[in-house]
């Protein structure tokens, strides 16, 4: 399914639900989104035994052997180069594909130069959720649950050296977009409402955008109890039915997700198949996945705009391209969509609707506001 | 002090700056090189850093950037504004009064500001122009320097102006000189009380008008004089009650009242400490630097609302739920407010009351208390015990003897003292710190519900916390009972009209005399009406009684 089709559907399953905004249930907790990221697990050895995408480094190597230098030559100019490799070299590599005959951007024309092959994961762990694949090899195992899993995203971008990151880390391209978006990006919020949240039962989760950007608090992490207002657009309104059980949250099968984000990274996120699974922190934070089929080339994109960060994302680009593993286009059979998990962390907010009223308020006394305790 | 005026002028020239004329008018006469007592009249104040900022923004308007630190404070009596009758200029300080002075003057001469701010335009700019000089000295250096300057002063200026406009063929240069070396003068940054002949009284001195002119503009709008306060010192007018009511009376009722009640109030609740005060951030996340900065706003905006806009009884400060937050400030206090500005726009002080049944209320339950006088990381009874006697009852609390041993205070982890309290209690148990904790801490402790930020909290290492206290006999329990008990001390509104007059003043006032307790009656009968009793001290003979050692015209 492609985005258009996915924005139209949840527009107008949205519609009608943001009416009634929060659920009238016993309790409504809200949460403002501090952190969100692919999903990683990093155990490098074990995922990518053959270490062979390497970092920013072997990049430089591999670009100038692909404009024409031998291996040694590759290494004398990186070894001479202070920052980068110099105008006349960056403009060589980055014009390297040709479109009609003609030296082409390959950021904007990747299918215009060769796939790199660069080394997937074949590791057998990563986060996410059993979206029904039915290729067997492709399944990873979930450490949390166990379960059997489709995460094919993970599998194409988790040999790049810059997703080699264990929460609280993000990965790095991902990490910069947020540390410089965040002042600025109206933020995501999320409600979860249930009769009593600290014992087992149905749950309503509802996931908004926010009219406020986040608020930093003095370490520059996301402050918590702060108020925002939801935005009433409908466009980033989801609302999820759902339980809680065993002290984990999940949502029925069968949602879409899409969030609007304002973020260069992160354009939007869409996910068909929407799953999520959240558990309440000692701490206060709601932590957890959310996971589903989204647009490759969507995330693609997000490597080929801006592919001054160290990774190889011509090489990103064919690897999500050759692990889609949704969504066939009926004239060529290209997937169009792909397995995908991100992690989320949701820190305790006031969340409002437009017209004052307060809809969800945050866990209290939770987080540390006493003497320094060893 | 002796030598406090000599040493700065032979500074400033050292410095190259032209101040030719600064001491033409006044001689000095030396006060005596020790502090001198509460009561006694000071001979000259130098103007706060605050009174600096607010004087430049009346003259020249708010576009004018101030950029620059400034000559430390000292505080006396529990006030800056008393300190300031024994403040020096030091060597770094005057370059530090210089740069301030630079950055003001060429920014009031440049393209942007000059249209409005020069009223006359040079004949030619490329040359020194003296009736245009002489337009801006006079106009400028009358609200400078707080009246009429003399006429050798003006010509020192126009020859500044003069010099440096041939130098570098630029009269704006030039009058960026003259007002930069205006900037640095004694005669701005200090305000000097001048004496002359009493009239009325044969053999006896009064302070002249133009000295009741900045006395009175320092306390009402914690500024110099405006232009028809300068006329009326000039016509005499302030010298007899009914000119001197007129005056009072506008200046009362005028906007500009705020800027004085903010500066009292910041320098009675010792607002300055926080240039030093800073928190864990390990602890205090919510606490940022703009928290620190929107707290003393908080409470400013809170008093301002109360004490000037619907003219409250002072005493209702220590008990009202009204007040103003930002988000950064509710996200601290754990309440909600709702702004709906669009993404990315400033926040906005919306009011907010608290409910009836929230254990918080009044500015002594506000950050800018409970967190200014409370360490980085782990609050203080005793220290917000000791603020809350000395800022706010006027009441001294001795130093710590320097022996004291702080280990069980400061040990917050320990298993069996889990709560301040506790631990305060094993340190009373020496019989040298017993004493002086006796007069905080029962009523220090009674604000323990808040956490060093200011944060509210019900335990402290998950033990509840125990607010009760009392204060001078009466017993109470928590923030609300404590604000209660100080709504009703009569040491309260004793202590904020003596704290009003010294601020004014520059001296504590003598309060077993007739006119000190005139005004303490006015200000009970007004229902303790703030802006009365800055009306009544401004209309006192007391305010403008004559110092024993003065500057006397020449």
């Amino acid at each position: 399914m492609n985005l258009a089709k996915l924005l139209t559907r949840t527009a107008l399953v949205a519609v009608p639900l943001c009416l009634s905004s929060a659920p009238s249930m016993a309790e409504t907790r809200g949460y403002v989104i501090g952190w969100f990221s692919t999903a990683t697990y990093n155990d490098f050895h074990a995922n990518c035994p053959q270490d062979k995408n390497g970092g920013g480094l072997k990049l430089k190597y591999r670009n100038l052997m692909e404009i024409g230098y031998s291996e040694a030559e590759a290494k004398s100019i990186v070894d001479k180069s202070v920052v980068n490799l110099g105008d006349d070299i960056n403009k060589r590599i980055n014009t390297r594909a040709r479109v009609n005959g003609k030296p082409a951007n390959v950021a904007n024309y990747p299918e215009a130069v060769a796939d790199p092959n660069i080394e997937t994961v074949s590791g057998r762990y990563a986060f996410g959720f059993n979206l029904g694949g039915k290729n067997a090899s492709n399944k990873f195992e979930d450490p949390d649950s166990h379960d059997k899993i489709d995460n094919q995203l993970w599998r194409a971008v988790g040999c790049t050296e810059s997703f080699r990151a264990t929460p609280p880390e993000q990965p790095y391209p991902e990490e910069l977009s947020w540390a410089t978006l965040v002042d600025s990006a109206p933020g995501w919020s999320i409600m979860v409402s249930g009769d009593n949240l600290d014992k087992d039962g149905p749950v309503t989760i509802t996931l908004d955008r926010l009219l406020q950007h986040v608020e930093r608090d003095a370490n520059g992490k996301v402050m918590w109890y702060a108020t925002y207002v939801v935005d009433p657009s409908p466009r980033s309104h989801n609302v999820f039915k759902g339980k809680i059980e065993d002290g984990w949250m999940t949502i029925d099968e069968g949602s879409n997700l899409f969030m609007l984000a304002e973020h260069p990274f992160y354009l939007d996120i869409g996910l068909r198949n929407a799953h999520m699974r959240l558990r309440n922190e000692a701490d206060g934070r709601l932590t957890g996945y959310w996971g589903g089929y989204t647009d490759w080339q969507k995330f693609a994109y997000m490597y080929t705009s801006r592919p001054a960060n160290g990774a190889d994302y011509i090489g990103l680009y064919h690897s999500l391209k050759k692990m889609a593993d949704a969504d066939p286009d009926p004239k060529t059979g290209q997937n169009r969509e792909i397995s995908a998990t991100f992690r989320m962390e949701g820190m305790p907010a006031y969340l409002a609707s437009l017209d004052g009223k307060i809809v969800a308020t945050p866990v209290r006394d939770k987080q540390p506001s006493t003497v320094a305790a060893k | 002090m002796k030598t406090l005026n000599r040493v700065t002028l032979k500074r400033a020239l050292a410095v190259g700056i032209s101040l030719a004329g600064i001491a033409a008018g006044y001689q000095v006469f030396a006060a005596d090189e020790a502090k001198p007592a509460a009561t006694e009249q000071p001979t000259s104040l130098r103007i706060s850093p605050s009174q600096y900022r607010q004087s430049i923004t009346d003259i020249f308007g708010s576009s004018i950037a101030i950029t620059g630190r400034f000559e430390p404070e000292t505080r006396d009596e529990g006030l800056m504004a008393v300190g300031a009758r024994t403040a020096n200029v030091s060597d770094s300080g005057l370059e530090r009064y210089d740069d301030l002075a630079r950055g003001i003057a060429l920014q009031v001469v440049d393209e942007r500001h000059r249209a409005t701010l020069i009223s006359c335009k040079p004949a030619n700019a490329k040359a020194a122009d003296e009736a245009c000089a002489r337009k801006f000295i006079t106009e400028t250096g009358r609200l400078l320097y707080r009246r009429p300057l003399k006429e050798d002063e003006i010509q020192n200026q126009i020859k500044v102006a003069g010099d440096s406009a041939d130098k570098v063929h630029d009269f704006y240069a030039g009058l960026s000189t003259s007002l930069s070396t205006m900037l640095v003068s004694p005669n701005f940054l200090f305000r000097y009380k001048v004496v002359e002949a009493d009239p009325a009284h044969a053999g006896q001195k009064r302070m002249d008008s133009l000295t009741k002119a900045h006395q009175l503009s320092f306390l009402l709008w914690n500024a110099g004089p405006d232009d028809k306060l300068i006329e009326a010192a000039v016509k005499g007018e302030l010298q007899n009650k009914a000119g001197l009511q007129r005056q009072v009376d506008r200046m009362v009722s005028s906007p500009r009242l705020e800027a004085g009640v903010r500066a009292f109030f910041s320098d009675m609740l010792t607002f300055s400490d926080f240039e030093v005060m800073s928190k864990d951030p390990a602890f205090f996340p919510r606490y940022t630097l703009k928290v620190k900065d929107e707290s003393q706003e908080q409470t400013l905006r809170t008093i301002v609302d109360h004490v000037v806009k619907r003219q409250g009884d002072y005493r209702d400060l220590f008990t009202t739920r009204n007040t103003f937050l930002t988000r950064s400030l509710a996200a601290l206090y754990d309440v909600p407010l709702v702004e709906t500005t669009d993404n990315g726009q400033p926040m906005h002080w919306q009011p907010y009351t608290y409910g009836e049944n929230d254990p918080r209320a009044g500015i002594l339950a506000q950050a800018s208390f409970v967190a200014l006088h409370s360490p980085a990381g782990r609050t203080s009874p005793t220290g917000r015990g000791k603020a809350l006697r000395e800022a706010i009852l006027c009441q001294m609390v001795p130093p710590p003897p320097g022996n004291v041993d702080f280990k069980f205070v400061q040990d917050t982890t320990n298993p069996v003292y889990k709560t301040t309290r506790d631990r305060l209690t094993a340190h009373r148990s020496e019989a040298m710190c017993a004493g002086c904790h006796k007069i905080t801490d029962p009523i220090g402790l009674a604000l323990e519900n808040f956490d060093s930020s200011g944060g509210f909290r019900t335990t402290e290492n998950g033990v509840q916390i125990d607010t009760t206290g009392d204060l001078s006999g009466v017993k109470f329990d928590g923030p609300i009972g404590l604000s209660k008990a100080i709504h009703d001390d009569p040491a309260t509104v004793a202590c904020v009209a003596k704290r009003a007059f010294a601020f004014g003043a520059g001296r504590s006032p003598t309060t077993n005399s007739d006119d000190w307790k005139q005004i303490e009656r006015g200000f009970k009968d007004s229902n303790y009406n703030f802006v009365t009793l800055l009306r009544q001290i401004a209309l006192s003979d007391m305010f403008y009684a004559v110092p024993t050692q003065t500057v006397a015209a020449k």
